[in-house]
């Protein structure tokens, strides 16, 4: 905090300016006269008692307070966190294992993922090792056949075979995601959305499965929605205010409470809490009755509209951000699809499958649950939405796109903000987007550019270090007194 | 002759400032005269065109190397400027210096400890290969940090805030006073170099007072070159525009400063003289309209000439214009092979391919200088094409240009070690391009055959990689100029290396159109042919023997059958299963051999045994048989495939006869008035449905307001009306119409298009909803306001052939702009995503270790794919196949060995053209499902 500020916060809370100018320039912020004390203070020639309300004043709404007792909290459960060992490892039936078995043996490097396949063919038919060993022969043929070759341009490939389709896909549509009612955005734009890895996408949205009696009974489903989907009072109860009482008048609608579960008790507990109407709300009948003390108020009407306002967007139950949560079924099995995504708080919700609550907030994966979540979002969201446009890509190339944005422990966008404004190679960058920019800085620190990329490459006119370009073949011919 | 092969390599490019002494020193001459030329046209010394600087006239010589026009690269010249004037690029940096240091003794405002704490973080991150952005964030981070104290630790002198007064001016915060540029470089001259480093500058390349120039650099006249109009008036460059500016207020402001002007004066041309430079440097600088040309167009000055996709980067620098190519309309051959091209004779004979002459085959090149460069207007197309030459480089590097005239004699000046220049001959390998170049298939090497005509020609099958059709586009042509890149052009991007797409694993190039249908009429039932006729299919396979013919039992007569014909073409050792696009999916499961459709296809030994061929067969990207072909048995086998299935297909088309027309469309009276009848039904109950949600007793869905509800049901109806029109359009419209065929075929159209033609055209719809907009409350003035029935919103009734009503009509334009506006949004979006992502991941590379890495060696991927294969060498994106896996080694017992399930044989590849109808049908039918539970459950 700069000097000046400290002088006008201080002088804000009722320290004389000649004392403030002093104390801010001797201790510079408002943290520091919290520090020295009052001892501190008395020191640099303040009288005590002057000290003691200086300090005071300070601590009132310091935010230094505020700070440290969140501090306090935060230290005080430090209790060790006992990681969760992973007990749900994927075990290989026998004949996985036996043919994993022949595979090294013969010492293949056949990706697991091919053993899994050729094993769910064979787990029936009871071939004898010898067909087994065969089969992993054959089948390390075939894979080694279909190896990518070396130095192959992997990454344009994949820019290629997700821009390409691109051209293809529709602009506006709109997909009921499972149930009829929440929509989602696909196509085009959410493709586009997935690679600017915006903070919140436009229709943000969940799919919680359920489990227990809530995955089979709809009653408990519903229950489930209910808490997590944001009610607000307007959602259950009509509120008007009374002008000649100064009172608001909250009127429950039973129907739509019940279908929610809620009481009306707890609603004025709810309420209670709100800091607008803190203690002012009380149960009159079967409405529920906020009254101004009108005695303490400068502005009644004024402090009645406030509450009004509070009071009517005051949420009563549910997880901030979801505005929707509808009950589906799929396989005889409850779920919830929600509008709106809020992931960590989803998670704690009893009756959720924790393990497989699906979010497509990818930026939310990342935060909730690491970047290595988050870059299997990618790959679940892109694919899905190629997928849904009739569009087959090879999950390679997604898988590519996604390890690349997540490749440094965050998640950054392809873009200039992301991925191309972080390359090494300054002529790069300046080919891409903000060209002078790039040129003045690059300048200024005396960057120096070892052209090892491609564009660097093709500008100032040599063979790119891809494909045929990345090998170098030194060649001596022989002359004829070599060859004797 | 220059050595060739050895190649030398720009190993890096430093970027650094120029300080003002440098560029005096490497300045030609000094500018002081705003004026360009003299009365008799000549470049005046010391001004802005001085021939110092180079010469853009042929037959002068540049004053500074002697050279003339295109020898000489130009030389730099300076203007001395009167008063320090601030580089705008550099603003900000400027303003962070000013911050972070002392004002009086130019110290890093941190502690000792501080800075050695941050150098030493400087050093860890290069010793860990942090890269520049990770130092440009650290320096800023320093900067912020040393910034906005009170005090300095060094000096104790007391700082005074500045504040920066967009674009260039910065104030005392306290007193408002202005900074001038002066006073900025005196601070700027106190900063220490040790301090520099901590902030991330180099003091090497860049003092920061350089930032703030005392010196202007001129660029070279061949930068700015003057063009003369056919008037005679000369029009200069926007550049020598800006610089004349800058030349007459520095002019202007010495000559004030010297005779001793009042001070407001001064600083006024001072300020207007870092307006100039300001804008010389940048014109679109935020915060100062941009300096005009006399026409009132803003000038191009250095930051525009750089910037933006016509600027020198993206259009001059990342993409050059090339020699050897050429570019016209085109048009299709299917006799062609799929590997080459159709070249016209007058193309041929502009492109030209180098040819070096050695003691082997100097006779020949004699005999092709001889002929000249034969003029392909007057020549007679009928004649064999012979190939003549342009040019002949001698081994000096000269380029002797060969007319009629002198051909005979620079023939026989021939010798070894000179370069022909020869026209293209059939078998040269070219590059053909479409743009827009989407994917690696967009530009393929093909092989030239020369013809007759003005367009290029290629086969039909490659019409999908370039995403080319035939209603006038163009498209490019690249010779190849070394024999380098001849072999890689050969040996990776032929036509037939490209079959299959490394997007997703299947084949890009196959049969399309006629030649499915060809296939089908040829395999489907397995039709007889009689000699006559089998000759007939089969003569446009010259390397394919006739089978032997079955014999008749009754007539005696030799006969052979369509699937034998088709068998033909088929490696002898193929074998597959798997369903055709016919297939029906018949609901009592599959009866395989025994299909009544013929749709189970069999091929044992490469003999087809049952089920008919169509585009799943043989279809580009769908393909089974050619996706295995090009799989298994490398791409020249592919491409002979290719080439003899649709030259196959075609003859057993033309033998057929097949076309289709209005009539196709024709369905009996009952059947248009059974339709007529069920879709009034449909309209009655949306009426139905109206008026129950006027009079509130329609069923409220859950999380939907009754309005939403009733346009769901609406459009379900109204669906439900088209679907049952196109059902009984269908069952008029059996498996011997020819539009029927083709779509049953795959090979083009819909049962959707079908029955939009016959039976019923459906709702028309604007973003997903039914039609809304138009006057208020109202669609149209034929309508009541209000009005939600079906009619009233874009419900069409009619047929396209029956015709469409006036209100239908409009209805439809609107649902046809849409799909336009979307088209032309989704080309812009899609494409700028594109280069994002091309320049996102243009630098990975698969290593030798089977990592994927960037260029500076971070790994992306420790195993490509997670298992290493390469996207085009894949099974439907599996790495191995399955299915030939237990073929090999089981054999035919694999079936019943291992109960496959076959199910997913008749799986697919990623396909635009789906079977719309079904697909909504199928996606409709989920939607109910789950719509029936949602509504039991929160209905009450």
């Amino acid at each position: 905090m700069a000097y000046k500020d400290t002088v006008k916060a201080l002088t804000n809370r009722g320290v004389r300016e000649e004392v403030a100018a002093m104390l801010a320039a001797k201790l510079k912020t408002l943290s520091g006269i919290t520090a020295a004390g009052v001892e501190g203070l008395v020191e640099l020639g303040i009288s005590e008692e002057e000290a003691q309300s200086i300090i005071a004043a300070v601590g009132k709404r310091a935010p230094s307070a505020s700070k440290a007792a969140k501090a306090a909290v935060e230290e005080a459960p430090k209790v060790e966190v006992k990681m969760e060992e992973v007990t749900n490892f994927y075990q290989y039936t026998d004949t996985e294992e036996k043919l994993k078995g022949i595979s090294e043996g013969l010492g293949y490097k056949l990706p697991m993922k091919i053993i899994v396949d050729i094993a769910a063919r064979i787990k029936d038919a009871d071939l004898d090792d010898a067909t087994c060993e065969k089969l992993i022969k054959v089948a390390n043929r075939m894979y080694t056949a279909h190896l990518m070759d070396q130095n192959e341009s992997a990454g344009v490939m994949a820019a290629h075979s997700i821009g390409e389709p691109g051209t293809q896909m529709n602009m506006r549509t709109f997909h009921y995601a499972g149930v009829a009612n929440i929509n989602v955005t696909q196509g085009l734009p959410r493709l586009i959305e997935i690679v600017d890895a915006r903070r919140v996408p436009s229709t943000p949205s969940m799919n919680i499965p359920l489990i227990g009696i809530a995955a089979s009974d709809e009653n408990v489903a519903k229950m489930v929605a209910s808490n997590i989907e944001i009610t607000s009072l307007l959602d259950i109860a009509d509120v008007e205010t009374d002008i000649t009482n100064l009172k608001l008048v909250i009127r429950p609608d039973a129907r739509k409470m019940d279908e929610k579960g809620l009481t009306t008790e707890e609603v004025v507990e709810k309420l209670n809490k709100l800091k607008a109407v803190r203690g002012l709300v009380s149960i009159e009948g079967f409405d529920i009755v906020v009254t101004l003390d009108a005695a303490n108020e400068e502005a009644p009407f004024k402090k009645l509209q406030s509450m009004f306002e509070a009071v009517k967007n005051a949420k009563i139950k549910g997880i901030d951000g979801i505005t929707r949560a509808v009950i589906s079924k799929k396989d005889g099995v409850y779920g919830i699809v929600t509008e709106g995504s809020n992931l960590k708080e989803v998670l704690k919700v009893e009756g959720v499958d924790a393990d497989n609550v699906m979010t497509n907030s990818i930026l939310e994966v990342a935060d909730v649950l690491g970047i290595e979540a988050a870059r299997n979002s990618i790959i679940h969201e892109a694919e899905g939405t190629l997928g849904e446009a009739g569009l087959d890509v090879d999950i390679r190339h997604i898988m590519l796109v996604a390890d690349l944005m997540t490749n440094d422990g965050s998640v950054k966008a392809i873009g200039r903000h992301g991925v191309s404004g972080k390359k090494s190679s300054v002529l790069a960058r300046a080919a891409f987007e903000i060209t002078a920019a790039h040129l003045l800085h690059a300048a200024m620190v005396g960057e120096v550019d070892h052209l090892e990329g491609v564009t660097e490459n093709i500008i100032v006119g040599q063979p790119v270090t891809l494909g045929t370009g990345a090998v170098n073949l030194i060649y001596t011919p022989k002359t004829k007194g070599d060859e004797e | 002759m220059t050595v060739r092969g050895i190649t030398k390599r720009i190993g890096s490019i430093k970027f650094s400032c120029i300080s003002p002494e440098e560029i005096r020193k490497m300045s030609a001459t000094k500018i002081i005269t705003a004026d360009t030329y003299d009365d008799e046209g000549y470049p005046i010394e010391m001004g802005l065109m001085d021939s110092h600087m180079g010469v853009i006239e042929p037959g002068l010589r540049c004053k500074t190397c002697g050279c003339k026009v295109d020898e000489c690269p130009g030389h730099f010249g300076h203007i001395d400027l009167a008063q320090p004037v601030i580089h705008v690029g550099f603003i900000k940096d400027i303003k962070m210096l000013l911050e972070s240091t002392c004002c009086q003794c130019g110290r890093l405002m941190l502690s000792e400890e501080q800075i050695k704490a941050r150098r030493d973080s400087m050093d860890k991150m290069e010793e860990l290969g942090g890269d520049t952005i990770d130092a440009k964030n650290f320096a800023k981070d320093t900067a912020k940090d040393a910034s906005g104290k009170g005090i300095c630790p060094y000096c104790g002198a007391e700082q005074i805030k500045i504040k920066l007064d967009k674009p260039t001016t910065f104030r005392q915060v306290e007193n408002n006073h202005k900074l001038n540029p002066k006073e900025v470089r005196e601070r700027l001259e106190r900063i220490n170099d040790e301090d520099l480093i901590t902030l991330g500058i180099d003091p090497k390349t860049c003092r920061p007072e350089w930032m703030v120039l005392t010196a202007l650099a001129v660029p070279p006249v061949t930068v700015r070159p003057s063009i003369t109009l056919d008037s005679g008036d000369r029009s200069e460059d926007d550049l020598t525009h800006k610089l004349v500016d800058v030349l007459r207020i520095n002019q202007r402001l010495r000559e004030n400063r010297d005779s001793g002007a009042p001070q407001l004066i001064v600083d006024d041309l001072s300020e207007l003289l870092q307006y100039h430079v300001t804008t010389y440097f940048d014109n679109q600088t935020s915060g100062i309209p941009p300096a005009r040309h006399r026409s009132g167009r803003p000038l191009k000055t250095l930051s525009q000439r750089l910037k933006g996709k016509e600027g020198r980067f993206r259009s001059n620098l990342s993409g050059k214009r090339v020699n050897f190519s050429a570019r016209t309309v085109i048009s299709p051959d299917p006799l062609l092979s799929i590997n080459e091209v159709g070249v016209p004779r007058k193309a041929a004979r502009e492109l030209t391919v180098p040819l070096h002459v050695n003691e082997h085959n100097i006779e020949k090149a004699r005999e092709i200088v001889r002929r000249g460069p034969i003029d392909a207007e007057t020549e007679d197309e009928s004649a064999p094409y012979l190939p003549g030459a342009n040019y002949v480089i001698r081994s000096d590097g000269r380029r002797i240009r060969i007319t009629e005239r002198n051909a005979e004699d620079v023939a026989e000046g021939l010798e070894v070690d000179y370069t022909v220049e020869r026209h293209l001959i059939n078998g040269d390998v070219v590059l053909f391009n479409r743009q827009p170049s989407l994917h690696r298939m967009s530009m393929m090497a093909h092989r030239v055959r020369i013809m007759p005509g003005r367009t290029f020609r290629f086969n039909l099958c490659d019409c999908p990689p370039y995403n080319a059709d035939f209603d006038g586009d163009e498209m490019n042509l690249h010779v190849l100029q070394s024999d380098e890149a001849r072999a890689e052009a050969r040996i990776l991007m032929q036509v037939q290396e490209n079959i299959l797409s490394p997007r997703y694993g299947g084949p890009i190039i196959g049969a399309i159109h006629d030649h499915i249908t060809g296939a089908y009429f040829l395999t489907h039932e397995n039709p007889r042919f009689n000699a006559e006729e089998a000759a007939n299919i089969m003569f446009k396979l010259p390397d394919i023997e006739m089978p032997k013919p079955f014999i008749d039992e009754k007539t005696g007569e030799a006969y052979w059958t369509g699937k034998q014909l088709f068998s033909t073409v088929l490696p002898s050792d193929f074998r597959t299963t798997f369903k055709a696009n016919i297939c029906q999916n018949c609901k009592g499961g599959c009866k395989k051999e025994q299909c009544e459709f013929d749709a189970y296809v069999k091929i044992r030994d490469g003999q087809l045994l049952c089920g008919t061929i169509d585009v799943r067969g043989i279809g580009n990207s769908k393909g089974k048989i050619l996706d295995r072909i090009a799989r298994d048995y490398g791409s020249t086998e592919a491409a002979k495939f290719i080439n003899h299935v649709t030259r196959l297909a075609l003859g057993a088309l033309m033998n057929h006869g097949f076309s289709t027309g209005i009539s196709d469309q024709d369905i009996p009276a009952e059947a248009a008035l059974q339709i007529n009848e069920f879709s009034n039904q449909c309209i009655d109950r949306v009426s139905e449905l109206v008026a129950s949600f006027r009079d509130n007793t329609l069923q409220q869905m859950p999380g939907r307001s009754l309005r939403e509800t009733l346009e769901v049901e609406v459009q379900g109806v109204l669906s439900e009306a088209r679907e049952e029109a196109g059902r009984i359009a269908g069952k008029h419209l059996g498996m011997t119409n020819p539009a029927v065929i083709m779509a049953k075929a795959g090979a083009r159209g819909s049962m959707l298009n079908l029955s939009q033609m016959a039976g019923c055209v459906g709702q028309q719809s604007v973003r997903g909803e039914r039609l809304a907009r138009g006057y208020w409350n109202r669609t149209l003035p034929h309508f009541q306001k209000g009005d939600l029935g079906a009619y009233a919103r874009g419900f069409c009734s009619n047929s396209y052939k029956s015709g469409l009503s006036p209100t239908e009509f409009f209805f439809h334009a609107m649902g046809g702009r849409e799909g336009l506006v979307d088209t032309a949004v989704r080309t812009s979006r899609s494409g700028y995503m594109q280069r994002r992502l091309v320049s996102a991941l243009e630098d990975l590379k698969l290593t030798a270790d089977g990592t994927v890495r960037n260029t500076i060696g971070t790994v992306v991927q420790f195993k490509y794919g997670e298992d290493g294969v390469d996207p085009a060498r894949t099974v439907r994106g599996k790495a191995i196949d399955l299915d030939d896996l237990f073929a090999e080694v089981l054999g035919d017992r694999a079936d019943e060995l291992l109960k496959i399930d076959t199910k997913d044989v008749g799986g697919d590849y990623g396909s635009l053209e789906k079977d719309e109808m079904e697909y909504i049908e199928e996606e409709e039918s989920e939607d109910f499902d789950d719509l029936d539970t949602d509504y039991e459950g929160g209905g009450e």
